[in-house]
């Protein structure tokens, strides 16, 4: 527990580094944008004078220098603001944590699906290495890594939502329906089936080979090779054994592969028209809101920091020769 | 000569070899079956494939011929997965090496700025990137790149380590080398195998990246990408699905080609090890 | 007004609509109408300042002209093509220095306050002149608003300035925004209540959600008899126009303006069930094509170029392949279903490739070994999909005659720095509109002098100082006759010496479930204030 805790510690500690490089480096490349927030806006309204121009300018603190307004910036964030949205004319924070959930069912939700579908499918590959089963599913889940996201989105919603009608189109739930508890998760459940079978088939893919490749590994290993010896039941090698060995590499990667997820949903977002994290980053880069698109780099690179957390400190907890290495490191 | 003959014996490896190969030469041979800008109107809008002899694929929104679309196609989208894998990689190896090498605070800086450019969805990045600098070629590349380096940065930081200690490096050293020398004679080309098995998956993703790019609009508007194509056919997708469904194919059919082929990589190179 | 003819596809749709209502009994006898109900409608954009009287702008309009209503609404069938709103009456003095507005008696508020003329002193010399986008041009010269009494509001113009102006914009400049709201605000633009609408409208703004959906419920104290209809108007936000024809398959949304579903689908839409596609409803929202000009190239500077491009391109194929029928090739600057100024008697530009090789070889720019004469930046702009198509066809029609376009693709912020600020382009394709009255804003795009960084301008470095004298008095010419025939004279010299290319000009497509009704039924539909559409349940 203690090793866990140090862990955690001197990972934090090196996080706010890294997390100053992504907002410094976030900041820079919005300044290279050509076209600020006024010149969208003003395009907006469908035209507008030069004074119009100037004072809205000044207004937004836009006529600035440089390193002033980056100073600015950082300051207001030491303090936990996240400033002012020049699109939506409201408060950054509340325009992400209106969206932060939509995007976290999205993106729990087809982890949770490609994980569990994913390693139980790898363990039927695995089970037998270089079978037939292990070999169609296989090449069938590299198929289906090949498929581009927002295309495997667009054939479901044509299929099952506009043809069949099984599900709703677009949206994350039914607008203005005035539900409540139950019945509200209910429906946004139901119109997440979709995009989070667009989403999660795609991750499954990789569960399932990593689950494979480390099983194959564990196949070669002593105690599996002892156990063969023994006699012991094939099902319970594979389920005692070397699944289970196997499982810890898949675990490391549910945290690699949460950056990886989060870009995915930019698309997935765009194809169902959820209202989520990734559509703000599309709109943000529209609507040239500087401040907003900084805001979701840095949001997006503290979830996914707070993801590899947890997960090295589970891995940490579970395999004793982690922790060692890095307090002695 | 050896590695050869054992990738020759994985059938994903042959599988996927035959894929690529197919799909080179589809993109060599565009310029030559379609000398003409592939953009060009060739004839009436939004013709079905398989009716007409002169347009066997179908013609799209503006009458521009979908077989010729496909065929550079091919060429853009695998040109531009090759570059960025190779920018990534070039990049990637170079830090990973320098990092590798210098080690203390320099090694130290280094990975920060790695660990920055993980944390920070690629795709993302790539969006913010295309957006700011504005779509064209080389800057579609670059920003898939951004996203890319990290893994190879890694790699090869790691290999470095861990081949730094050993007998070859040590005596270069003794006998005097400078310390890039012994870099780039004895190191690099040591790291490099799985740094390439690394690279097969890159440009897979980096097609995918484009294609999504290209989806969102953001490819480069003088040529044409399977992602352009999907893209444009989307607008029409319930009255002409071929128009999405064809390049469609073609984009699964080139990813699934790469990965079959670093499968087969793979394996080969598993082998190898265990012998070694 | 007359009501266009689109093309012959567009009016074989009416057509069919017509033997549709005849053929049905309940459409063609049912005289009581459905009430009640909750139309539900595709929007692409949630606009920043919801506030029409600020933005008079289609994004805006679309939804606040439910809450918040003007002066007058454009009409088929009313005189000068109007019908009163707010206000019943309006009159112009002979020397342009005076209109007078009898105003409508018992409408309030949404808030219950009543409706008096100080609300429009107030919004016209503090919102519209000050703030409006399109105002502080009409309103320039606005000096007072008298008001004699609660009904009667007087504006007083220093300068003379046409009546035929001001009765052509009031349409779309003079929503009417709340004295009590405003009133004391140091900064109007930033005010929240620029998204929280109180109006007078048929609708009152009940709900925001973003990213989702704006919510609008019936005004039960509206000043129209029995109206609004509908109980409910919910936009929901499909910022991706191809799920607008998905969701109205699925029955999930009612109605889908702006030809949000795609023109390649409405053949296919068209055959399915209890759905109805109209291409009426538009005709005072007139959007152009044409290709903006950078003169400060010294290639196309030249007119002979400029009327080469002209000769490249083929307008009957823009129409019928990127419009699919569902526009009308351009003659010139002013479009034809603005009758009132439209000629035709101006110089063409017929689809003549052998004649712009010609042209270009007078001119000095002969064919190089590789076919090509020289090169140019094209930067379409992306606010729709057909004046980016438009954009790729531009670049194969110019190929044809020797010239090497390279398309710059940018989106909405970077495409108004590139053009109208920065001056980074040598060709442009906008998609400019016709606001009733060539004064609003159309002669802005050719007149010199104009500041960069004003989106729709003339920012092509082009300078005439006859034809900028010609638009200065047109915009003090006060008797109607003298001022129409100045506009004919405008749209022929803009045609001679093509300061900019007009291509073609179109409306826009509403798709809408049979269920509904009262559907385009004004030049401006989607953006009225749809107080006697209906739905059956």
């Amino acid at each position: 527990m203690k090793r866990a805790f140090l862990l955690l510690r001197r990972r934090a500690v090196g996080s706010i580094v890294v997390l100053l490089i992504v907002i410094v480096g976030a900041f820079f490349l919005l300044e290279a944008a050509p076209g600020d927030a006024v010149d969208a806006y003003v395009l907006s309204i469908g035209g507008g004078d030069p004074a119009l121009v100037q004072s809205l300018r000044e207004s937004y603190g836009l006529d600035r220098s440089l390193f002033a307004r980056l100073w600015l910036y950082l300051t207001a964030l030491a303090q936990l603001d996240l400033g002012w949205s020049v699109a939506f004319n409201r408060p950054i924070s509340a325009v992400i944590f209106e969206r932060l959930p939509n995007t976290l069912w999205l993106m729990g939700s087809a982890t949770a699906l490609a994980f569990s579908l994913g390693t139980l499918l790898g363990i039927l590959a695995g089970a037998r290495p270089r079978s037939a089963c292990d070999r169609i599913l296989s090449v069938g889940s590299l198929s289906l890594y090949a498929i581009p996201s927002f295309w495997l989105g667009l054939v479901l919603s044509i299929v099952f939502a506009v043809q069949l009608r099984w599900f709703p189109t677009a949206g994350i739930e039914t607008i203005a329906s005035g539900k409540q508890g139950l019945a509200r998760a209910l429906d946004i459940a139901w119109h997440l089936v979709l995009p989070v079978c667009a989403l999660g088939f795609i991750y499954l893919a990789l569960f399932l080979r990593m689950m494979r490749a480390g099983m194959a590994e564990a196949w070669r290993q002593d105690y599996a090779l002892a156990a063969r010896a023994r006699g012991l039941v094939r099902r319970r090698i594979v389920l005692r054994h070397v699944a289970r060995t196997a499982l810890l590499p898949v675990v490391t990667m549910l945290g690699l592969q949460a950056a990886s997820m989060l870009g995915g949903s930019v698309v997935i977002e765009s194809v169902f028209a959820i209202p989520g994290f990734g559509r703000l980053a599309q709109e943000a880069v529209a609507l040239r809101d500087a401040p907003l698109l900084v805001a979701i780099i840095i949001v997006s690179a503290v979830m996914v920091m707070i993801a590899n957390l947890v997960v090295d400190a589970a891995y940490a907890l579970l395999d004793p020769r982690v922790g060692a290495a890095e307090t002695s490191a | 000569m050896t590695l050869l003959i054992r990738f020759l014996r994985s059938p994903e490896g042959v599988a996927g070899l035959v894929l690529l190969g197919l799909l080179i030469s589809v993109a060599l041979l565009a310029s030559v079956f379609f000398p003409r800008d592939p953009l060009s109107i060739a004839g009436p809008a939004l013709l079905p494939p398989f009716q007409d002899r002169a347009f066997p694929l179908g013609t799209d929104r503006l009458g521009r011929d979908v077989l010729a679309g496909l065929m550079h196609g091919a060429r853009a989208s695998l040109a531009v997965g090759i570059a960025a894998t190779l920018v990534a990689m070039v990049v990637g190896a170079l830090v990973g090496t320098i990092a590798g090498f210098a080690g203390g605070i320099v090694d130290e800086a280094l990975m920060r700025i790695v660990d920055a450019f993980q944390i920070v969805p690629g795709f993302l990045l790539a969006l913010a990137f295309v957006s700011v600098v504005g779509a064209s070629l080389l800057v579609v590349i670059l920003a898939i790149a951004l996203g890319a380096w990290t893994g190879p940065a890694r790699l090869a930081r790691a290999e470095v380590l861990s081949i730094r200690e050993r007998d070859y490096v040590a005596a270069a050293r003794v006998i005097g080398m400078h310390p890039l020398e012994i870099a780039i004679r004895e190191v690099l080309p040591n790291a490099l195998p799985p740094v390439l098995a690394l690279g097969s998956v890159i440009v897979a993703g980096a097609v995918l990246t484009e294609a999504a790019l290209s989806f969102l609009g953001l490819g480069d508007p003088n040529l044409v990408t399977w992602g352009s194509m999907i893209a444009e056919g989307r607008n029409v997708l319930r009255t002409a699905p071929f128009l999405s469904i064809i390049p469609g194919i073609g984009l699964v059919l080139t990813v699934l080609g790469i990965y079959l082929f670093s499968e087969g990589l793979g394996e080969a190179l598993a082998r190898r090890r265990i012998r070694a | 007004m007359v009501q266009i003819s689109l093309s012959r596809r567009a009016l074989l749709h009416s057509s069919a609509l017509v033997m549709a209502s005849a053929a049905l009994p309940r459409y063609g006898f049912a005289q009581a109408v459905a009430k009640g109900g909750r139309l539900i409608v595709a929007a692409d954009s949630e606009p920043r300042n919801l506030n029409p009287a600020i933005v008079a702008s289609n994004g805006v309009f679309f939804i606040s002209s439910k809450v918040i209503e003007p002066l007058a609404e454009a009409s088929f069938e009313g005189k000068d093509g109007l019908e009163p709103r707010l206000a019943t009456n309006w009159e112009g003095s002979s020397d342009g220095l005076s209109v007078t507005f009898r105003l409508r008696e018992g409408v309030v508020w949404h808030d219950g306050t009543p409706f008096t003329s100080a609300d429009v002193a107030f919004s016209a010399l503090e919102v519209w002149k000050k703030q409006q986008n399109l105002g502080r041009l009409v309103f320039a010269n606005l000096q007072a608003v008298d008001t004699p009494d609660d009904h009667t509001a007087v504006f007083r113009f220093s300068r003379p300035t046409p009546f035929q102006l001001i009765r052509n914009s009031l349409p779309v400049v003079t929503s009417v925004v709340a004295r009590h709201v405003f009133e004391g605000m140091d900064d109007i633009a930033a005010s929240p209540a620029n998204n929280q609408l109180i109006g007078t409208g048929p609708f009152k703004l009940a709900e925001h959600k973003p990213g989702e959906y704006y919510r609008l419920e019936r005004n039960d104290a509206y000043w129209g008899e029995d109206k609004p209809y509908l109980d409910e108007i919910v936009y929901r936000v499909l910022p991706d126009r191809a799920a607008a024809a998905g969701a109205l398959e699925a029955g999930e949304i009612q109605l889908a303006a702006f030809s949000q579903v795609p023109l390649a689908d409405l053949e296919r839409i068209s055959k399915v069930e209890g759905l109805k596609v109209y291409s009426k409803g538009y005709e005072a929202l007139t959007y152009q094509l044409a290709v903006e000009i950078n003169h400060r190239r010294k290639e196309l500077a030249d007119l002979k170029v400029r009327q080469a491009i002209a000769h490249a391109i083929d307008k009957d194929f823009v129409v019928k392949t990127i419009f699919l029928g569902y526009a009308q090739s351009s003659t010139g600057i002013i479009p034809q279903n603005a009758p009132e100024f439209y000629t035709s008697d101006v110089p063409a530009y017929p689809f003549d490739p052998a004649r712009a090789n010609a042209l270009l070889d007078e001119a000095g720019y002969t064919k190089g070994a590789d076919g090509k004469r020289f090169s140019l930046k094209l930067l379409p702009a992306p606010y729709f999909g057909e004046t980016r198509q438009f954009g790729d066809y531009l670049r194969q029609a110019l190929a044809v005659i020797g010239i090497d376009a390279r398309i710059v693709n940018n989106d909405s912020a970077a495409h108004q720095k590139a053009v109208y600020t920065d001056h980074d382009f040598d060709l442009a394709v906008a998609p400019t509109v016709f606001r009733g009255d060539p004064a609003i804003s159309t002669t802005i795009l050719v007149r010199s002098g104009t500041p960069a960084g004003v989106p729709f301008s003339n920012q092509g470095g082009y300078a005439n100082t006859q034809l900028d004298a010609l638009i200065d008095k047109a915009n003090e010419t006060v008797n109607v006759a003298a001022r129409t025939e100045l506009f004919r004279q405008f749209q022929r010299m803009v045609a001679e010496d093509l300061p900019l290319i007009n291509v073609a000009e179109w409306g826009f497509i509403t798709v809408a479930s049979a269920k509904v009704s009262n559907v385009s039924n004004n030049p401006r539909w989607a953006v009225s204030n749809w107080a006697d559409t209906a739905l059956e349940s």
